[in-house]
Protein backbone atom coordinates (compact mmCIF):
# COMPACT_ATOMS: atom_id res chain seq x y z
CA UNK A 1 0.00 0.00 0.00
CA UNK A 2 1.31 3.48 -0.64
CA UNK A 3 1.64 5.18 2.67
CA UNK A 4 3.27 9.13 1.68
CA UNK A 5 3.71 10.07 5.30
CA UNK A 6 5.85 6.68 6.04
CA UNK A 7 8.10 6.86 3.41
CA UNK A 8 8.38 10.60 3.80
CA UNK A 9 10.10 9.95 6.98
CA UNK A 10 12.98 8.45 5.77
CA UNK A 11 13.77 11.49 3.67
CA UNK A 12 13.95 13.54 6.72
CA UNK A 13 17.13 13.44 6.64
CA UNK A 14 17.84 13.65 3.04
CA UNK A 15 21.63 14.09 2.13
CA UNK A 16 20.58 16.16 -0.95
CA UNK A 17 17.78 18.28 -1.67
CA UNK A 18 17.04 19.75 -5.32
CA UNK A 19 14.24 22.59 -4.49
CA UNK A 20 11.53 23.73 -7.35
CA UNK A 21 13.19 26.93 -8.64
CA UNK A 22 16.71 24.54 -9.43
CA UNK A 23 17.43 23.13 -12.91
CA UNK A 24 19.69 20.35 -13.10
CA UNK A 25 21.58 19.55 -16.19
CA UNK A 26 23.70 16.18 -16.47
CA UNK A 27 24.19 12.89 -15.01
CA UNK A 28 23.68 13.63 -11.25
CA UNK A 29 24.87 11.28 -8.61
CA UNK A 30 23.97 11.54 -5.43
CA UNK A 31 24.73 10.07 -2.23
CA UNK A 32 22.12 8.79 0.57
CA UNK A 33 18.41 9.73 -0.03
CA UNK A 34 17.75 12.62 -2.49
CA UNK A 35 14.80 14.98 -2.82
CA UNK A 36 13.78 16.37 -6.51
CA UNK A 37 11.36 18.99 -6.34
CA UNK A 38 12.58 20.75 -9.37
CA UNK A 39 13.50 19.95 -12.69
CA UNK A 40 16.24 17.77 -13.99
CA UNK A 41 17.51 16.81 -17.14
CA UNK A 42 19.64 13.85 -17.82
CA UNK A 43 20.04 10.91 -15.60
CA UNK A 44 20.08 10.60 -11.62
CA UNK A 45 21.39 7.46 -9.92
CA UNK A 46 22.01 6.98 -6.15
CA UNK A 47 22.20 3.84 -3.63
CA UNK A 48 19.56 4.80 -1.88
CA UNK A 49 16.14 6.24 -2.20
CA UNK A 50 14.93 8.93 -4.53
CA UNK A 51 11.43 10.97 -3.62
CA UNK A 52 10.05 12.89 -6.84
CA UNK A 53 7.86 15.54 -5.95
CA UNK A 54 4.79 16.82 -7.68
CA UNK A 55 5.83 19.92 -8.77
CA UNK A 56 9.01 17.91 -10.07
CA UNK A 57 9.56 17.25 -13.60
CA UNK A 58 12.29 15.03 -14.59
CA UNK A 59 13.50 14.34 -18.23
CA UNK A 60 15.89 11.09 -17.60
CA UNK A 61 16.52 7.93 -16.58
CA UNK A 62 15.90 7.16 -12.84
CA UNK A 63 18.45 4.10 -10.54
CA UNK A 64 18.10 3.92 -7.27
CA UNK A 65 16.78 1.06 -4.43
CA UNK A 66 13.61 2.80 -3.54
CA UNK A 67 11.96 5.42 -5.96
CA UNK A 68 8.77 7.65 -4.66
CA UNK A 69 7.12 8.99 -7.76
CA UNK A 70 4.65 11.89 -7.34
CA UNK A 71 5.57 14.37 -10.14
CA UNK A 72 6.49 13.78 -14.04
CA UNK A 73 8.95 11.87 -15.34
CA UNK A 74 9.96 11.21 -19.08
CA UNK A 75 12.25 8.48 -18.73
CA UNK A 76 12.91 4.77 -17.31
CA UNK A 77 12.81 4.09 -13.94
CA UNK A 78 14.88 1.10 -12.02
CA UNK A 79 14.13 0.48 -8.26
CA UNK A 80 15.89 -2.10 -7.22
CA UNK A 81 13.41 -2.59 -4.41
CA UNK A 82 10.35 -0.61 -4.17
CA UNK A 83 9.00 1.61 -6.43
CA UNK A 84 5.69 3.46 -5.07
CA UNK A 85 3.94 5.97 -7.76
CA UNK A 86 1.33 8.10 -5.65
CA UNK A 87 -1.79 9.48 -7.75
CA UNK A 88 0.08 12.46 -9.05
CA UNK A 89 2.88 10.89 -10.78
CA UNK A 90 2.62 10.85 -14.95
CA UNK A 91 5.50 8.22 -16.10
CA UNK A 92 6.10 8.01 -19.47
CA UNK A 93 9.02 5.55 -19.48
CA UNK A 94 9.34 1.74 -18.53
CA UNK A 95 9.38 0.78 -15.17
CA UNK A 96 11.81 -2.13 -13.92
CA UNK A 97 11.10 -2.65 -9.52
CA UNK A 98 11.34 -6.03 -6.62
CA UNK A 99 7.81 -4.48 -5.61
CA UNK A 100 5.72 -1.94 -6.66
CA UNK A 101 2.34 0.05 -5.38
CA UNK A 102 0.39 2.58 -7.40
CA UNK A 103 -2.22 5.10 -6.35
CA UNK A 104 -5.02 6.03 -7.96
CA UNK A 105 -5.08 9.08 -10.37
CA UNK A 106 -0.90 7.96 -11.44
CA UNK A 107 -0.44 8.11 -15.30
CA UNK A 108 1.63 5.64 -16.68
CA UNK A 109 2.87 4.89 -19.98
CA UNK A 110 5.58 2.44 -20.19
CA UNK A 111 6.14 -1.40 -19.95
CA UNK A 112 5.94 -2.77 -16.08
CA UNK A 113 8.60 -5.04 -15.49
CA UNK A 114 9.33 -6.88 -12.46
CA UNK A 115 13.00 -7.56 -11.31
CA UNK A 116 13.46 -11.33 -10.86
CA UNK A 117 13.92 -13.09 -7.67
CA UNK A 118 17.73 -14.10 -8.71
CA UNK A 119 18.17 -9.95 -9.01
CA UNK A 120 16.78 -8.87 -5.80
CA UNK A 121 18.53 -11.71 -4.17
CA UNK A 122 21.69 -10.36 -5.56
CA UNK A 123 20.79 -6.93 -4.41
CA UNK A 124 19.98 -8.22 -0.96
CA UNK A 125 22.85 -10.15 -0.56
CA UNK A 126 24.63 -7.11 -1.80
CA UNK A 127 22.87 -5.25 0.55
CA UNK A 128 23.47 -7.27 3.73
CA UNK A 129 27.42 -7.36 2.20
CA UNK A 130 27.83 -3.65 2.68
CA UNK A 131 25.87 -3.62 5.88
CA UNK A 132 28.01 -5.82 7.58
CA UNK A 133 30.70 -3.99 6.23
CA UNK A 134 29.64 -0.49 7.00
CA UNK A 135 29.27 -2.18 10.83
CA UNK A 136 33.20 -3.23 10.87
CA UNK A 137 34.23 0.00 9.66
CA UNK A 138 32.21 1.83 12.66
CA UNK B 1 54.18 31.67 23.60
CA UNK B 2 51.00 33.09 22.76
CA UNK B 3 51.14 36.05 19.99
CA UNK B 4 47.64 38.51 20.34
CA UNK B 5 47.23 40.42 16.39
CA UNK B 6 45.07 43.23 17.08
CA UNK B 7 42.97 44.00 13.81
CA UNK B 8 43.62 48.20 12.95
CA UNK B 9 39.85 49.23 14.35
CA UNK B 10 41.00 48.60 18.15
CA UNK B 11 42.75 51.79 18.50
CA UNK B 12 39.22 53.61 17.67
CA UNK B 13 38.71 54.91 21.46
CA UNK B 14 35.08 52.73 22.28
CA UNK B 15 37.56 49.60 21.71
CA UNK B 16 40.05 51.35 24.63
CA UNK B 17 37.83 49.93 27.57
CA UNK B 18 37.22 46.74 26.25
CA UNK B 19 40.96 45.98 25.34
CA UNK B 20 41.93 47.01 28.56
CA UNK B 21 39.41 44.14 30.69
CA UNK B 22 40.26 41.60 28.43
CA UNK B 23 44.23 42.51 29.07
CA UNK B 24 43.71 42.27 32.41
CA UNK B 25 41.77 38.66 32.35
CA UNK B 26 44.45 37.09 29.98
CA UNK B 27 46.99 38.41 32.11
CA UNK B 28 44.82 37.04 35.20
CA UNK B 29 44.92 33.84 33.80
CA UNK B 30 48.61 33.66 32.82
CA UNK B 31 48.16 34.14 29.03
CA UNK B 32 49.63 36.93 28.47
CA UNK B 33 52.12 37.27 25.04
CA UNK B 34 53.31 39.27 22.82
CA UNK B 35 50.86 42.06 20.81
CA UNK B 36 50.98 43.04 17.00
CA UNK B 37 48.68 45.64 15.96
CA UNK B 38 47.62 45.69 12.53
CA UNK B 39 47.76 49.42 11.67
CA UNK B 40 50.89 50.49 10.37
CA UNK B 41 51.74 46.81 9.12
CA UNK B 42 52.79 46.69 5.55
CA UNK B 43 53.29 43.06 5.25
CA UNK B 44 51.09 40.80 7.57
CA UNK B 45 52.20 37.80 6.55
CA UNK B 46 56.16 38.52 7.13
CA UNK B 47 55.06 39.87 11.03
CA UNK B 48 53.28 36.62 11.31
CA UNK B 49 55.83 34.31 9.90
CA UNK B 50 58.62 35.99 12.04
CA UNK B 51 56.47 35.42 15.43
CA UNK B 52 56.21 31.10 13.82
CA UNK B 53 60.39 31.24 13.40
CA UNK B 54 60.58 32.81 17.02
CA UNK B 55 58.78 29.83 18.13
CA UNK B 56 55.20 31.28 18.67
CA UNK B 57 52.60 28.35 19.78
CA UNK B 58 49.28 30.18 19.54
CA UNK B 59 48.08 33.40 16.58
CA UNK B 60 45.26 34.65 17.99
CA UNK B 61 43.65 37.23 16.15
CA UNK B 62 41.72 39.69 18.01
CA UNK B 63 38.76 41.62 15.73
CA UNK B 64 36.49 40.09 13.93
CA UNK B 65 35.94 37.66 10.63
CA UNK B 66 38.38 39.88 8.22
CA UNK B 67 41.08 39.72 10.85
CA UNK B 68 40.63 36.04 11.21
CA UNK B 69 41.05 35.78 7.28
CA UNK B 70 43.92 38.27 7.43
CA UNK B 71 45.48 36.10 9.20
CA UNK B 72 44.73 32.28 8.29
CA UNK B 73 45.82 33.84 4.78
CA UNK B 74 49.17 34.77 5.91
CA UNK B 75 49.67 31.42 7.84
CA UNK B 76 48.64 29.40 5.05
CA UNK B 77 49.85 30.81 2.30
CA UNK B 78 53.89 30.12 3.75
CA UNK B 79 56.41 27.53 3.24
CA UNK B 80 56.51 27.87 6.97
CA UNK B 81 52.63 25.81 6.81
CA UNK B 82 54.20 22.57 7.18
CA UNK B 83 55.66 23.98 10.80
CA UNK B 84 52.13 25.90 11.76
CA UNK B 85 50.12 22.64 11.85
CA UNK B 86 52.41 20.65 13.88
CA UNK B 87 53.11 23.63 16.32
CA UNK B 88 51.30 27.17 16.26
CA UNK B 89 47.19 27.01 17.09
CA UNK B 90 45.23 29.80 16.00
CA UNK B 91 42.74 31.27 18.77
CA UNK B 92 40.20 33.99 18.14
CA UNK B 93 38.85 36.84 20.42
CA UNK B 94 36.22 38.63 19.25
CA UNK B 95 35.82 42.07 19.68
CA UNK B 96 32.98 44.27 18.07
CA UNK B 97 30.57 43.27 14.99
CA UNK B 98 31.27 40.90 12.31
CA UNK B 99 31.92 37.77 13.95
CA UNK B 100 30.43 34.91 13.09
CA UNK B 101 33.51 32.86 12.64
CA UNK B 102 34.27 32.97 16.32
CA UNK B 103 30.35 32.64 16.68
CA UNK B 104 31.05 29.18 14.66
CA UNK B 105 33.61 28.21 17.59
CA UNK B 106 31.22 29.15 19.93
CA UNK B 107 33.10 31.73 20.82
CA UNK B 108 30.25 34.08 22.03
CA UNK B 109 32.47 37.29 23.65
CA UNK B 110 35.85 37.90 24.44
CA UNK B 111 35.34 37.24 28.55
CA UNK B 112 34.19 33.71 27.05
CA UNK B 113 37.05 33.76 24.30
CA UNK B 114 39.39 34.65 27.29
CA UNK B 115 38.18 31.15 29.33
CA UNK B 116 38.49 29.31 25.80
CA UNK B 117 42.02 29.75 24.97
CA UNK B 118 43.24 28.68 28.63
CA UNK B 119 40.99 25.36 28.12
CA UNK B 120 43.12 24.61 25.04
CA UNK B 121 40.17 22.69 23.30
CA UNK B 122 41.90 22.07 19.11
CA UNK B 123 39.64 21.00 16.28
CA UNK B 124 41.23 20.57 13.25
CA UNK B 125 38.89 22.45 10.49
CA UNK B 126 38.92 22.23 7.30
CA UNK B 127 39.22 25.72 5.16
CA UNK B 128 37.34 26.55 1.75
CA UNK B 129 39.50 27.72 -0.89
CA UNK B 130 38.59 29.92 -4.15
CA UNK B 131 41.30 30.92 -6.25
CA UNK B 132 44.53 31.99 -3.83
CA UNK B 133 42.26 32.70 -1.24
CA UNK B 134 40.79 31.21 1.95
CA UNK B 135 37.88 31.09 3.87
CA UNK B 136 36.53 29.10 7.09
CA UNK B 137 32.89 30.31 7.37
CA UNK B 138 31.06 30.40 3.81
CA UNK B 139 31.14 31.82 0.12
CA UNK B 140 27.89 33.61 -0.97
CA UNK B 141 26.39 34.73 -4.21
CA UNK B 142 23.25 36.02 -5.49
CA UNK B 143 20.96 32.83 -6.58
CA UNK B 144 19.16 34.61 -9.99
CA UNK B 145 21.01 33.80 -13.28
CA UNK B 146 23.83 31.87 -11.26
CA UNK B 147 25.32 27.88 -12.44
CA UNK B 148 26.95 25.63 -10.57
CA UNK B 149 28.53 23.25 -11.93
CA UNK B 150 29.70 20.30 -10.22
CA UNK B 151 31.44 16.94 -11.69
CA UNK B 152 29.26 15.67 -14.35
CA UNK B 153 26.23 18.28 -13.97
CA UNK B 154 25.29 21.87 -13.23
CA UNK B 155 23.05 23.50 -11.59
CA UNK B 156 20.93 27.18 -12.79
CA UNK B 157 18.88 28.86 -10.06
CA UNK B 158 15.71 31.04 -11.64
CA UNK B 159 14.60 32.74 -8.56
CA UNK B 160 15.90 35.33 -6.56
CA UNK B 161 17.36 34.48 -3.16
CA UNK B 162 21.31 33.66 -2.00
CA UNK B 163 23.78 30.44 -2.34
CA UNK B 164 25.62 29.59 0.57
CA UNK B 165 28.76 27.73 0.02
CA UNK B 166 29.78 26.53 3.75
CA UNK B 167 32.39 25.12 5.33
CA UNK B 168 31.37 25.94 8.74
CA UNK B 169 28.27 26.64 9.54
CA UNK B 170 27.31 30.14 11.59
CA UNK B 171 23.23 30.15 11.45
CA UNK B 172 21.28 28.10 13.70
CA UNK B 173 18.34 28.55 11.50
CA UNK B 174 19.95 26.82 8.48
CA UNK B 175 18.86 22.92 9.22
CA UNK B 176 21.60 21.16 7.72
CA UNK B 177 24.19 18.79 9.09
CA UNK B 178 27.98 20.64 7.87
CA UNK B 179 30.94 19.34 9.26
CA UNK B 180 33.82 21.10 8.96
CA UNK B 181 36.18 18.05 8.92
CA UNK B 182 34.21 15.93 6.23
CA UNK B 183 36.19 17.68 3.14
CA UNK B 184 33.13 18.62 1.95
CA UNK B 185 31.34 21.55 1.39
CA UNK B 186 27.63 22.22 1.99
CA UNK B 187 25.60 23.84 -0.65
CA UNK B 188 22.78 25.56 0.37
CA UNK B 189 20.19 27.47 -1.59
CA UNK B 190 17.51 29.49 -0.34
CA UNK B 191 14.83 31.23 -2.84
CA UNK B 192 12.22 33.68 -2.32
CA UNK B 193 10.10 30.85 -3.64
CA UNK B 194 10.85 29.40 0.05
CA UNK B 195 12.22 26.82 -1.56
CA UNK B 196 15.50 25.60 0.09
CA UNK B 197 18.14 23.12 -1.72
CA UNK B 198 20.82 21.64 -0.35
CA UNK B 199 23.83 18.98 -1.81
CA UNK B 200 27.59 18.96 -0.91
CA UNK B 201 30.41 18.62 -2.92
CA UNK B 202 34.57 18.96 -3.00
CA UNK B 203 34.48 21.10 -5.55
CA UNK B 204 32.49 23.24 -8.05
CA UNK B 205 32.62 26.40 -10.26
CA UNK B 206 30.81 29.22 -9.73
CA UNK B 207 29.30 31.93 -12.58
CA UNK B 208 27.26 34.80 -12.58
CA UNK B 209 27.99 37.67 -15.27
CA UNK B 210 26.42 40.34 -12.70
CA UNK B 211 27.11 39.52 -9.37
CA UNK B 212 30.33 38.70 -7.30
CA UNK B 213 30.81 36.03 -4.97
CA UNK B 214 31.85 37.13 -1.23
CA UNK B 215 33.98 35.11 1.11
CA UNK B 216 33.07 35.28 4.96
CA UNK B 217 31.27 38.68 4.06
CA UNK B 218 34.37 40.48 3.61
CA UNK B 219 35.77 40.17 0.11
CA UNK B 220 34.22 40.09 -3.15
CA UNK B 221 35.64 37.63 -5.96
CA UNK B 222 34.39 38.11 -9.31
CA UNK B 223 33.37 34.75 -11.12
CA UNK B 224 33.67 32.26 -13.29
CA UNK B 225 35.39 30.98 -10.23
CA UNK B 226 36.00 27.78 -8.70
CA UNK B 227 35.69 26.59 -5.03
CA UNK B 228 37.18 23.85 -3.21
CA UNK B 229 38.00 22.49 0.06
CA UNK B 230 41.30 21.67 1.96
CA UNK B 231 40.64 19.14 4.56
CA UNK B 232 41.89 19.41 8.07
CA UNK B 233 43.92 22.40 7.29
CA UNK B 234 44.38 24.77 10.92
CA UNK B 235 44.14 23.64 13.77
CA UNK B 236 41.52 25.75 16.12
CA UNK B 237 41.12 26.57 19.56
CA UNK B 238 37.33 26.26 19.92
CA UNK B 239 34.21 26.70 22.71
CA UNK B 240 32.14 23.72 24.32
CA UNK B 241 29.03 25.74 22.61
CA UNK B 242 30.41 25.55 18.67
CA UNK B 243 28.60 24.57 16.07
CA UNK B 244 29.62 21.52 15.05
CA UNK B 245 30.62 18.39 16.26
Amino acid sequence: MFSKDAKLEKFKDAETVIGSSIKVKGNFQGQGNIIIEGSLEGSVKTDASIYIGNQAKIVANTESKDVIVNGEVRGNIKAKNYLAIGGTAKIFGDLQYGEISIEKGAVINGQLLMLSDDHKRQEKTKTIAEEKENMIEK
Amino acid sequence: MHVYIYDDYLNKSKYHKIINRLEIRLTDLGLNGKIIRLEGIKNIKNAIQNEIKLGAKTIIAVGNNQTVNKIIGAIIDTDLYGDFQKKTLLGIIPVGDDNSIAASFGIKNGEEACNILLARRIEKIDLGLVGNHYFLNQASIQSLGTILEINDYSLEITEKGEIKIINLLNDKDINIRSNPHDGLLDIYIKTKRKDQTYLTAQKLKITNHTEKLVIDGVLEIATPTEVGIIRDRVNIIVGKERMFE
